[in-house]
């Protein structure tokens, strides 16, 4: 069976993989200093270097392979920041790990959208994900059934679908 | 394409409600399953810009009104959002004097209305601590006011459990040691605000923002 992985699947591996380790370690160590992308790269080249090196076996996916590479750097990487506690300069208030929005233009684009849903998609959402009540919270206070709070909740979501991928 | 089973969990795994177990188990999923991680991409995205802009693009959820709902929705398209926000101001100080004055506001539909939590002014802006992986237990919470007369209860979750709540009138609260030993580094801690008036009603509610810091020193 071959085991090594030629280069332009190896290629086309860090393609399809980088922004699922970029999705993770931004969520792990969040956003507001660089190091999340020094990590992304550290984790990208090594899993390279284990392709090329034909330490992939193959009896799990790739997917489990990369995972398993990134979260022993994530964990690594942690560690070593607890260990380090130099002075952090004032973060800034508004920009929390996993709720960074990278491009203010596509953001303000999707919250338009969001603004033109109609009420009752925009009350589940103000309800569900603002205020992150649960669905039986959310239930009570609209007085509609649980199954149709994420009835809504999923359809407003799919009506957005469609404009965030324009 | 058929729908993965796990699909569910997105919003659990956001939100950070799945236990160590499942979150693991999850983030390995999706690791292997691209449609799983395209829909995850997309709602991180969409509760991202919530989060940032909920204030702009919910204030009309806010703001109880006698209007029926259709004509509602083409008013909403008919001008636009800097117009609104000259709008918004004049808008928000006739609907207050008429909540006060009209009794049979209770009869309209209630989806407008937060239930018996009769909202109505503006959200409130949390400033600090807004962030995950803080080095330290944060020992300040502050966010801003909302002007006189306003009381503000302060609730500290640990996941899903109220861990400790204070009340105030300032717009902030100073963790005493007694309480900041009541948390430890790595847990997963979130906080929100409501503000009342001084007869108790209930005029706003926060987001609810997640912290956990590092280190306990």
């Amino acid at each position: 069976m071959e085991k090594r992985k030629k280069d332009s699947d190896i290629d086309a591996i860090v393609a399809k993989y980088r922004p699922v380790v970029s999705f993770r370690v931004k969520k792990s160590i969040g956003v507001q200093t660089p190091d999340w992308e020094d990590v992304v790269n550290e984790i990208m080249i090594n899993v390279v270097e284990k392709l090329k090196k034909g330490e992939f076996r193959g009896d799990s996916s790739v997917g489990t392979f990369i995972y398993t590479i990134t979260s022993r750097r994530i964990i690594d990487f942690i560690r070593k920041k607890s260990k380090v506690l130099k002075h952090a300069p004032e973060p800034n208030p508004y920009l929390s790990p996993h709720e960074h929005v990278e491009n203010r233009e596509r953001a303000q684009w999707i919250a338009d959208s969001i603004k033109r849903l109609k009420p009752k998609y925009r009350e589940v959402l103000f309800l569900y994900y603002y205020q992150e009540l649960s669905r039986e919270e959310v239930a009570k206070k609209l007085k509609i059934s649980p199954r149709r709070v994420s009835e809504r909740v999923n359809y407003a979501q799919k009506l957005l679908r469609k404009v965030m991928k324009e | 394409m058929k729908k993965c089973k796990l699909e569910n969990l997105i919003d659990e795994y956001l939100f950070d409600r799945l236990d160590e177990t499942q979150k693991e188990s999850f983030e390995e999923h999706y690791f292997s399953c691209h449609q799983c991680f395209e829909k995850l991409e997309e709602k991180n995205e969409m509760i991202a810009v919530i989060k940032t802009k909920g204030d702009e693009i919910f204030q009309d959820v806010y703001a109880p009104t006698k209007i029926r709902r259709s004509w509602l929705d083409s008013v909403l398209a008919f001008l636009t959002p800097r117009q609104w926000a000259m709008a918004a101001v004049s808008a928000a100080l006739i609907l207050v004097v008429s909540i006060g004055v009209i009794p049979n506001l209770k009869t309209s539909t209630p989806e407008f209305f937060i239930n018996d939590d009769l909202v109505r002014g503006s959200s409130i802006t949390l400033i600090s601590p807004m962030i995950d992986n803080l080095e330290q237990i944060p020992s300040e919470f502050r966010w801003q006011s909302l002007g006189e007369n306003t009381e503000y209860k302060l609730f500290i979750f640990h996941q899903e459990e109220l861990l400790w709540s204070t009340t105030t009138e300032e717009n902030f609260v100073t963790l005493s040691e007694n309480i900041k030993s009541l948390m430890a580094p790595g847990k997963k801690y979130s906080w929100q605000v409501k503000a009342f008036s001084p007869e108790g009603t209930l005029i706003a509610v926060s987001s609810r923002v997640q912290f956990n810091f590092l280190s306990s020193k």
